[in-house]
Parts: C-alpha cells; sequence; structure tokens
C-alpha cells in the first residue's frame, strides 16, 4: 500500500466516518431523522449537487473552476420550460436544453483555453450572462414564471418515482457511477489529474489541455442543463431566480469531497460524500428547527473549515 | 525619440475615448441623455460604486480578490436600519453601519493572510455568511418600520445643487488618490502586485499590507451600504446582489490588470462610469434590465481582453 | 591593503545523496573583486546561498569582517552587508526608477512618503554609474542592463560591504557589459567587495583580482589573478585556468555506436531567434549527438525550439521532410520526444504514481478507445521498471518520494513509452548520484544500438564525451565548433571555446 494511496484513502475514510458520525448525532438529537421520508428528503435536495458536482468534481481537479452553475441551471430550466411550452414535446425539449447547457460550456471552455481568460473571470462573466437571459425569457414569456400552459407530462422527470424511489434519483445515481468511471478508468480523467497536477509537465508530455479543458467544461454545462431541466420539472414552472447559490453548494461538496482548490488530486465518490454531508448538516439544523438562513453562514464555515483541514492532513503527512 | 508614455496614461486616455464615444451615441439615439436630472441620476449610481470601487482597486493592485462587498453593502445596510429603527440616533446608525463592512474586511483580512485560504474561496465564503446573517437577522424582511425622517440624508439630500453620494464619492476619490500616489500604501501595494519577491526583499512586510488593504475595502464596502439604504430609506436585505461584480468591471475596465502591479483610482472612476452610462442608456431606450445583465457579462470579458491586448502592444513599443 | 572581508574554513554542505560543498576554504579580501569559476553543479550556487542567507551549512566556518557568520534568513544576510544580483531581476517594475531605488527604505510620516537623503544620495551614485537613466522613468522601459545598475545603486545605498554578482553579464551587449565592468572598478573605491560569479573566463582577466576554481563540490585553487597567464584567444594561455576546472577527464566509457550515415533523421538549417544565431546541424539514425556549452549558451534555446516551445526562422526537416513543429504534441506526434531539464517541474506528475505517470505520453499503449486497462498500465510500468532499474516499492508508490535518480529514469521510461525516434535530453544526469548516472546512460546507448537518434544537452563536459559520437560546441548562441568523438579528443580546447576562444566555424 503506497503513501498517496494511504493518504487519499485516509482522506476519504475520514469524510465517511464525519457522514456517519453527523447521522449518529443527528439521530440521537431528534426521533424525525431516520424516517424514510426525511431521507428521501435529504436524497432529493443532495441528488441536484451530486449531479452537476460529478463534472465539476473533474474540472476542479484539472485546476478550473465554474462559477456559472447556477445561473445556467436557472437559464436552462426557464428554457425548457418555456420550449415545451411552445415549440416541441417535453421529451425533445428536455434534449434540447441539455444541449443548450452543453453550449454555454462550450463557450466557457473556448473563452479559457483559446483566449485565456482565467476560469473565474470567465465563468463570472457566463454567470450573469446566464441570469440575465433566463430573466429574459421568463418574462418573453409574459410574466414573471412560466406558470401555466405547460404540457400535461412537464412534471414527470421531477416527480415521477420507480417503486419507493424518484425516478431523477435513479438517473443521478447512473450518472455518478459513469463520471466515476470516466475518472478512474478512462484517459480524459487521467488528463485531467495531469493538467491540474503540473500544466507544464502535461504540455510537455503532449496533452491536448485545450482540448481536454473544453469537453470538461462541455460536461459541466451538459449536466448543469440536465439539472435545469429536472428541477422546473419538480417545481412545475420555469422560475428564474432558482440555483442562487448553487455553485457555492457544489464547490463545497467537491473541496469537501477532497478536491484540492488548485487541483491535481480529488474524487468524484468523495464528492457524493461531501454533498451527504452539507445535505444532511443542513437536514438536521432544519429538523431542529434551526432558521434556514443559518444555513449559508454554515456553509461558509463548513467551506473555510474543509480547506484548513485539507491543509492540516497534507502537512502532517507530507 | 522614442515617446514613452506610461501604460496607465495610454489606457485611461482609451477609456476615456469609449466612454466619450458611447456617450454620444446614447445622446443621438435617446431624447433625455444629456439633460441634467439624467446625468445627476448616472451619477448617483456610479457613486455607490466608486466608493467601494476605490478601495478594491488598490486591493487589486497588489493581485488579491474580494467578492463578498456586495454581501458587506447589504450587511452594513440593514444593520444601520435596524440600529435607527431602535432608536440610535442616525448619524451614529451609519458610523456603526459602516464600521460592520470594517469588521468583514478584517475577517478576509484574517482568512487570506493568516489562514492563507486563497482569496477567491476565502471571499466567497464570506460573501456567503455576510449574505446569510444579512437574512437571518432581517428574517428577510425589509426594515422599513420606525425610521427616522433623517435616515435618507446621506442617500437622498443635496449640498446646494450636488447630490450628497456624489459629494462623498470625490472625497473618497480624491483620499484614494491621494493614498494612491503618496502613500506607503499605495506605492506597496504596487510592489507587492508587481513583483512580490523584490517588495519582500526589500523589506516590506507584505502580509501586513494585504491585510490592511482588505480591512480598507471592507470598510469603504460599508459605506457604500450605508449610502445605499440611506437613499432607499429602508434597510433591504436584497441588495447588492452583483454589486461585486459591477466593482470589478469598473476596476478592470480602469486599467487595473488582474494579474496586478498596476491600476489606478480614476481609471475606475471611468470604468464605472462606462457600465453606469451603458446601464442608463440602455435603460432609457426602455430595454430590459436583464439584458444589462448579459451585457455586463460580456463588457467583462471583453474589458479583460482589451486590457491585455493594450499592455501587449505597449510592450512592443 | 588586503585585508581579509570573508574567511571560510571547512565548508560543507549534504544533500540526502548528495555531497554538494565538499571542506572548502579560502579567504576573500576587502575591495577585491573575487571571482567564482567551475562548471554547473560544481558547488558555485550552493556557495553562494550559504554566504546570502538561503541555506545553511552543514559544517565549516564563516567569519565575516572578523566576526562569526552564521546568517538564519535573507534578511540577516542583508542587514550584515551581504546583497545579491540575482539573473532574475528584484525591481518593481511598474515602478520608477526613484521609487524602485528607496522601496522599503522611503523616509515617511503618518504613511505619506516624504523626500529624504537617501533618495538624494541614490540618485547621485545612480548619475556617476550611469547618467542617462532618469529617475522619472518608470523601470519597466529600462533595458536588463539598466535594472541591473538600479539594483547596484540600491545594493550601493543600503550600505552593503558585499554584492554578490551570478552571471551578470549573461544577457548584456558588450558595450553594456564594458559599464558594468567600469562601474565594478569603480565599487572597489566605494568600499565594496564584489563576488563575481561567471563562466566567460576573459572577463576574470578583465575585471578579476583574484579566482576561486571549483569542482565537484571542492575548491580546487584560489589565486590572484596577476599570477595567472593571462588568457587570450588562443587555448595555451588559458591553460592553467581550464585545466583547474576541468580537472582529469577520462575518456573510458564511450563506444561508439552504429551510425547509419546515410540516413538522416533530422536537419536544422540557419535557425535563429532572439537568443540562437544560424543554427545548423544534423542527426544521423543510430546516432548520439552532443551539445556541449556553459550557462547561457543556448542549448535550452535549441530544445525548446526543436520540440515546440519557441519559434525561430529558418527550417527543419525530419526524415528529408520540412515540417512546422507548433507545439510539443506535434513533435511527439512526429517521432520527437524530450526528457526535460526539470524533471519535477517539468517532466513528472508528483502526486500520481509511477503506474500512471509513464504511459502518459502516449495512452494508446495502455488504453484503447479512451478507456484505460489498469492491468496493461502496470504490465507496462513493471516492465520499463525492471529495463530501466528503478528503485521503488511497487509500480503504485507516489514519484514525487523517489530519489533524483528514479524520478528521472521515470521520466525516461515516459519518453520510452512512446517509442519516438527521435529523443532529447536536456540535463539527463543533473544532480544524480554516480550509480544512476551510470545506469541512464547505458540506457542511453542501449536505445541507440536499437535504432533510434539520440541529441544530449549537457553542461557536464564528462558526460557528453563518455556518451556521444559528435559533439557540437556551443557559445553565446552559436556553434562554435563540432567535433567528432575518439581517443585523441583535445578536452582544453573544448573547454576553451566553450568559455568564449576562438572556434572554427562561423565568425566570432
Amino acid at each position: 500500500m503506497t503513501i498517496r494511496r494511504f493518504r487519499i484513502d485516509v482522506q476519504k475514510l475520514v469524510i465517511v466516518g464525519v457522514l456517519i458520525i453527523i447521522m449518529v448525532v443527528l439521530s440521537i438529537l431528534t426521533p424525525k431523522f431516520l424516517t424514510y421520508l426525511n431521507f428521501n428528503n435529504v436524497v432529493m435536495q443532495v441528488s441536484l449537487v451530486m449531479l452537476a458536482g460529478s463534472a465539476v468534481s473533474l474540472l476542479m481537479i484539472s485546476g478550473n473552476i465554474d462559477l456559472s452553475i447556477g445561473s445556467v441551471l436557472a437559464f436552462t430550466g426557464v428554457m425548457h420550460a418555456y420550449m415545451s411550452k411552445h415549440w416541441f414535446p417535453t421529451g425533445l425539449s428536455i434534449f434540447f436544453t441539455i444541449l443548450l447547457g452543453g453550449v454555454f460550456g462550450l463557450v466557457n471552455g473556448l473563452v479559457v483555453s483559446k483566449l485565456k481568460i482565467t476560469s473565474v473571470i470567465a465563468t463570472l462573466g457566463a454567470m450573469y450572462i446566464a441570469r440575465g437571459l433566463a430573466f429574459i425569457i421568463a418574462r418573453a414569456d409574459g410574466g414573471a414564471n412560466i406558470t401555466s400552459g405547460l404540457p400535461g407530462n412537464f412534471e414527470v422527470l421531477g416527480r415521477a418515482t420507480v417503486g419507493p424511489i424518484p425516478l431523477h434519483v435513479l438517473i443521478v445515481i447512473a450518472i455518478v457511477i459513469v463520471f466515476i468511471f470516466i475518472q478512474t478508468k478512462t484517459n480524459l480523467g487521467r488528463y485531467a489529474y495531469v493538467i491540474g497536477g503540473n500544466r507544464v509537465s502535461a504540455i510537455l508530455s503532449g496533452v491536448r489541455v485545450d482540448a481536454v479543458l473544453i469537453t470538461l467544461f462541455v460536461f459541466v454545462g451538459l449536466l448543469t442543463g440536465f439539472c435545469g431541466t429536472i428541477l422546473v420539472s419538480r417545481i412545475g414552472s420555469g422560475v428564474p431566480r432558482i440555483g442562487l447559490g448553487f455553485e457555492f453548494d457544489v464547490i463545497v461538496a467537491v473541496v469537501l469531497g477532497g478536491t484540492s482548490i488548485y487541483g491535481g488530486e480529488g474524487s468524484v465518490f468523495g464528492m457524493v460524500i461531501g454533498a451527504l454531508i452539507v445535505g444532511f448538516v443542513a437536514n438536521g439544523l432544519n429538523l431542529l428547527d434551526v432558521q434556514a438562513f443559518y444555513q449559508v453562514v454554515f456553509k461558509g464555515l463548513i467551506l473555510v473549515v474543509a480547506i484548513l483541514i485539507d491543509r492540516l492532513i497534507k502537512e502532517k503527512l507530507g | 525619440m522614442q515617446i514613452k508614455i506610461k501604460t496607465l496614461t495610454l489606457q485611461k486616455l482609451v477609456i476615456l475615448g469609449i466612454l466619450i464615444c458611447i456617450a454620444i451615441v446614447f445622446s443621438f439615439s435617446t431624447r433625455n441623455f444629456f439633460s441634467q436630472k439624467n446625468l445627476l441620476n448616472v451619477g448617483k449610481q456610479v457613486s455607490f460604486v466608486v466608493v467601494t470601487g476605490a478601495a478594491v482597486t488598490l486591493l487589486m493592485v497588489s493581485r488579491h480578490l474580494d467578492l463578498s462587498v456586495g454581501s458587506t453593502v447589504a450587511l452594513s445596510g440593514v444593520i444601520s436600519a435596524m440600529l435607527a429603527q431602535g432608536g440610535v440616533p442616525t448619524g451614529y446608525a451609519f458610523l456603526l453601519g459602516t464600521f460592520i463592512g470594517l469588521l468583514v474586511g478584517a475577517i478576509n483580512a484574517v482568512l487570506v493572510v493568516k489562514l492563507k485560504i486563497t482569496p477567491l474561496i476565502a471571499t466567497l465564503g464570506t460573501m456567503y455568511m455576510g449574505r446569510g446573517i444579512t437574512f437571518i437577522i432581517t428574517d428577510a424582511k425589509t426594515i422599513r418600520e420606525g425610521l427616522p425622517d433623517n435616515f435618507t440624508m446621506l442617500g437622498r439630500e443635496t449640498l446646494g445643487p450636488v447630490p450628497i453620494p456624489l459629494i462623498i464619492m470625490i472625497i473618497v476619490i480624491i483620499i484614494f488618490i491621494i493614498l494612491e500616489r503618496k502613500t506607503l500604501l499605495g506605492k506597496y501595494s504596487i510592489a507587492i502586485g508587481g513583483n512580490r519577491t523584490a517588495a519582500v526583499l526589500s523589506g516590506i512586510n507584505a502580509d501586513s499590507v494585504v491585510m490592511l488593504l482588505y480591512m480598507i475595502v471592507g470598510l469603504f464596502a460599508g459605506l457604500s451600504g450605508v449610502m445605499q439604504a440611506s437613499r432607499l430609506g429602508v434597510g433591504e436585505p436584497n441588495v447588492g446582489f452583483g454589486f461585486e461584480f459591477d466593482v470589478i468591471i469598473a476596476v478592470i475596465l480602469g486599467g487595473t490588470s488582474l494579474a496586478g502591479g498596476e491600476g489606478s483610482v480614476l481609471g475606475t472612476l471611468i470604468g464605472a462610469f462606462i457600465v453606469a452610462v451603458i446601464g442608463n442608456g440602455l435603460n432609457l431606450l426602455n430595454v430590459l434590465s436583464f439584458y444589462q445583465s448579459v451585457v455586463k457579462g460580456i463588457v467583462l470579458v471583453f474589458a479583460v481582453l482589451l486590457d491585455r491586448k493594450l499592455k501587449e502592444w505597449i510592450k512592443r513599443r | 591593503m588586503d585585508e581579509k572581508l570573508i574567511e571560510i574554513r571547512n565548508l560543507s554542505k549534504y544533500f540526502p545523496g548528495v555531497v554538494a560543498l565538499k571542506d572548502v576554504s579560502f579567504d576573500i579580501f576587502k575591495n577585491t573583486v573575487h571571482c567564482i569559476v567551475g562548471e554547473n553543479g560544481a558547488g558555485k550556487s550552493t556557495l553562494i546561498k550559504i554566504l546570502t542567507g538561503a541555506l545553511k551549512r552543514s559544517e565549516g566556518k564563516i567569519k565575516y569582517n572578523g566576526k562569526e557568520y552564521e546568517p538564519h534568513s535573507t534578511r540577516d544576510a542583508m542587514n550584515a552587508g551581504m546583497s545579491v544580483l540575482f539573473q532574475e531581476l528584484n525591481v518593481v517594475d511598474q515602478l520608477t526608477v526613484g521609487q524602485n531605488l528607496t522601496l522599503g527604505v522611503e523616509k515617511s510620516r503618518f504613511g505619506f512618503i516624504r523626500k529624504s537623503d537617501k533618495a538624494a544620495q541614490s540618485s547621485e551614485v545612480l548619475k556617476s554609474m550611469d547618467p542617462s537613466i532618469s529617475l522619472n522613468e518608470q523601470v519597466l522601459y529600462l533595458s536588463v542592463a539598466q535594472k541591473q545598475v538600479i539594483e547596484i545603486t540600491k545594493a550601493i545605498t543600503s550600505d552593503a560591504n558585499v554584492i554578490v554578482m551570478d552571471e551578470p553579464t549573461a544577457a548584456l551587449s558588450e558595450e553594456e557589459t564594458e559599464r558594468l565592468f567600469e562601474i565594478i572598478k569603480g565599487l572597489k573605491e566605494k568600499n565594496v567587495t564584489v563576488i563575481y560569479i561567471t563562466h566567460r573566463l576573459s572577463e576574470i582577466f578583465q575585471i578579476g583580482d583574484y579566482v576561486t576554481v571549483f569542482r565537484d563540490g571542492q575548491m580546487i585553487g584560489t589565486r590572484s589573478v596577476s599570477e595567472l597567464s593571462y588568457c587570450r584567444d588562443e587555448v595555451e594561455s588559458c591553460a592553467e585556468l581550464i585545466k583547474m576546472m576541468l580537472g582529469k577527464v577520462v575518456v573510458e566509457h564511450y563506444v561508439a555506436s552504429t551510425v547509419d550515415y546515410n540516413n538522416e533523421v533530422l536537419e536544422l538549417t540557419d535557425v535563429s531567434n532572439n537568443k540562437l544565431h544560424d543554427i545548423s546541424f544534423a542527426l544521423y539514425r543510430g546516432e548520439i549527438l552532443g551539445f556541449y556549452g556553459l550557462v547561457g549558451s543556448g542549448k535550452t534555446e535549441i530544445v525548446r525550439v526543436v520540440y515546440g516551445l519557441d519559434e525561430s526562422e529558418g527550417s527543419i526537416e525530419i526524415q528529408g521532410k520540412m515540417v512546422q513543429v507548433k507545439d510539443p504534441r506535434t513533435a511527439i506526434v512526429k517521432g520527437i520526444s524530450m526528457v526535460p531539464e526539470e524533471r519535477r517541474t517539468e517532466g513528472l506528475f508528483t502526486k500520481l504514481s509511477i503506474r500512471e505517470n509513464i504511459p502518459i505520453m502516449n495512452m494508446k499503449t495502455v488504453s484503447r478507445y479512451g478507456i484505460a486497462s489498469k492491468k496493461k498500465e502496470r504490465q507496462i510500468a513493471r516492465k520499463y521498471i525492471d529495463e530501466v532499474h528503478i528503485i521503488a516499492r511497487d509500480e503504485d508508490q507516489e514519484v514525487a518520494l523517489l530519489s533524483g535518480g528514479n524520478q528521472q529514469k521515470v521520466v525516461v521510461s515516459k519518453c520510452l513509452n512512446a517509442e519516438s525516434a527521435i529523443l532529447l535530453l536536456d540535463e539527463p544526469t543533473r544532480g544524480i548520484d554516480v550509480g544512476a548516472k551510470e545506469e541512464i546512460h547505458n540506457i542511453i546507448r542501449q536505445l541507440s544500438s536499437e535504432g533510434a537518434s539520440i541529441i544530449v544537452f549537457s553542461s557536464e563536459l564528462p558526460e557528453i564525451i563518455n556518451l556521444c559520437d559528435r559533439i557540437i560546441l556551443l557559445y553565446d548562441g552559436k556553434i562554435k565548433s563540432e567535433i567528432k568523438n575518439g581517443e585523441d579528443i583535445d578536452t582544453e580546447r573544448i573547454m576553451h571555446i566553450v568559455t568564449g576562444g576562438k572556434g572554427d566555424i562561423g565568425a566570432d
């Protein structure tokens, strides 16, 4: 067993341990925690974070970030509502919406790799463009939100269940598995690690850095588009105000899961655990009647603490 | 003989030129652009951005970021409103509100310098924490009741023909131009941003300087916040969304490079005007505010590109 | 007037596996220009780092002005009067000359900068050295030479007694070099001692009072310059100095490769850019070609052009066909791979394992349709671990934990896995222990016998002589000579040429 594997294992063990401890503490503190309904709630909340987080993990492993996903979520969601109301049958609309998200990702990828603008600024710009577009489309339909005139099957994606499990949760699980596969077993995953770990070495080793980064951004866009369709479907209307702070939730989950801000290490699996930790903490606070807004404060704290702990672990083992 | 123009001066001239062009375009396509009322409007909008932007300029010159200014604006605004509501004399309420901004700045300073967390994440964290606290203490409601009449004095009153926000802005600009050109703080910010190794080797305590910069940014964000609350006449937890973005665009358009080392407060002033003029012009043309969001995003990317191209061109001369 | 300023006694510095300095003892006298010469890795920079507080000595003593000297940081050293001019200039481009001169030592009240005597003093000093520099100019527009003058001025006005200059003329024109020498001569009168590191032997005779020669971490000898024979264009006059730098060069290991001189795999014609001048050479199948020259001679620049990292004029032909190598990916596709100079920052992915590093240049060998097979990765990793004798726990070990020699072997394995026809090696065994050095050299020989064509770029003469069939000598971005290796190779002449002597190719 090598040291690096040892350390990553330690990190994964630690966060799984933290998750278990949180669950145990919460189940002691409140009887409502260990119910099926509650777990269902948490999973539903957290599933979208995991969906986008799968692709964002890879992107952050490569040393880049995407601050626009919350806004792209809103934009694609509203577009889905608009398209399925005016132009296409629901299924086709979902398809095009996902593509639209991919287009956004493509533009982000091009701006970052070809125009050589840092991903922070580029996706900050995309964030405002997408948010603006979301409001514009909603307005174009007539009101602030697109609530009426949606097809009957609009809510299927977001609310259907397969037996006891919501449909979209199954989809999310499937996609997470796919991305774990990509991260661990494909060349693309390997390239993400090397670009994030040592960009100069990657270039000198002949890695097609531009192509890889564009692909990763496109993946983020596609999955964010998917998130958009699921969310508006669950809500039942196209609301441009959704997704505020979503990028933050995803980044926290990814960082908690062991991905360094600078890239070069991390895992999709870690992101899953990270998302669950944040989800359960938020859930627990809810059950304990702690106001929703404290959660935002809490999330900020968690992010800072996660980074500090990560550094502590590195220093202890380094 | 080679005419060696300081890179920054050239850039300022260019953006001033752009501003004038845009203003001319709008004055032809709309009716009221150059009316006194409209120009004052633009001025007022700009003042909030510039009061914070001047401080952010110095920070970005030292190669650091602060994404939390928007939430600081909201936080300080609602706190000053709550204090005034609770009976604290308005002047003191404003003072304390501004001071809250200083506190946020201090937190940022500790996170970035002492705990060595990268500025992006640290200030993203304080942004969310600040926003969260704002919503908590106001219960997500606007603070309206029981505010004294003089609560709007900062934001709506005038001194003669000039609105007070503009006066404050001018004072702040003068302060920061002095800081930039005549003090150690200004010089050290440039040194730290331009060549941190050289700065440290020359004996500069880079950590202290950066901490001070973050606190100053927080302080002036707080000031913007109370000015904004005073203008609105209420404590509104929903303000400031996108404010950090407006500030960053203004600063970058004004010539401050993301890589640090150069920048100017006057440039930020011009940059803020460009953004405000575009917004104002689009308003007058009855363009939806949401389109402005899109335009701003595009402007940001263009600003960064233009900045880089300009610098490369200058270097080649 | 020969008073001792610095006395170094039995100074040694050890790193894990490497002895950087061994038992070094010599004196530096006040108000002299003391030159330090030696090949790369000879110990010069380690000595300087210890003197300037960047490194701690392992053994020995240093006396400075009669007192024990042991700086704990670069700040300590600076406060004691020791200042350094590095090759990376420490000026802030965005500030003016005047602002740079007073950086960190401004006179101020309540934070406001006031005019100080220091400012007046430095501008006096500056004017005496280079009157063309005006205080209000932005440093960005100054030339490298002028920036150096600013750093020197700053050092003087901060009461430095010692200024260490590390290869200061590397980026200067002849005229600027002359000007620098005038300044240095003037420094002696200002009570400043200059420690001058160089590999350009003629310079030693122009400004040096003493010279110390380093080789393999040891101080070979210190002489007063007046004692040495004057170094002109002919080899013989530099003889003594060169002999000291070289020591005994043993030519035992060289074994000629089987070269197919009818098969030209690579040819450069008149390749030039702002660091290179009309580089032309050819590489044949099965050959090991060597490029030898000291720091700044253009070795790395040639590598960068062939590998697609820098632009250039002139033509590059592979197998007789003109090619445009626009980036490393293209180079690899066209059959060229490279072992870079800095293995940690350019050649490896330190957080990843051996198994994950090796196939990166040619993922086809371990993957199909983009999906990597861990089994194949292990196979390949084990194959190279065996072939190349990489010492590690197993193929999953993190590369950062390996020794320098084994890390380099991983980099070499990367290139082997790329199965290229042409292999470039930039300083392949720098900082590596003797055993691993031998092994890597054997790998290179093995490769060439299998038909690969290899170029070795090195600043270690023994390495070049032991490996290469043909040796091209570089100085100042130009090719000065081409030598065929053999028993009667004239190492002194080689050293003479790479330190600035007259070669036999092209104009000087």
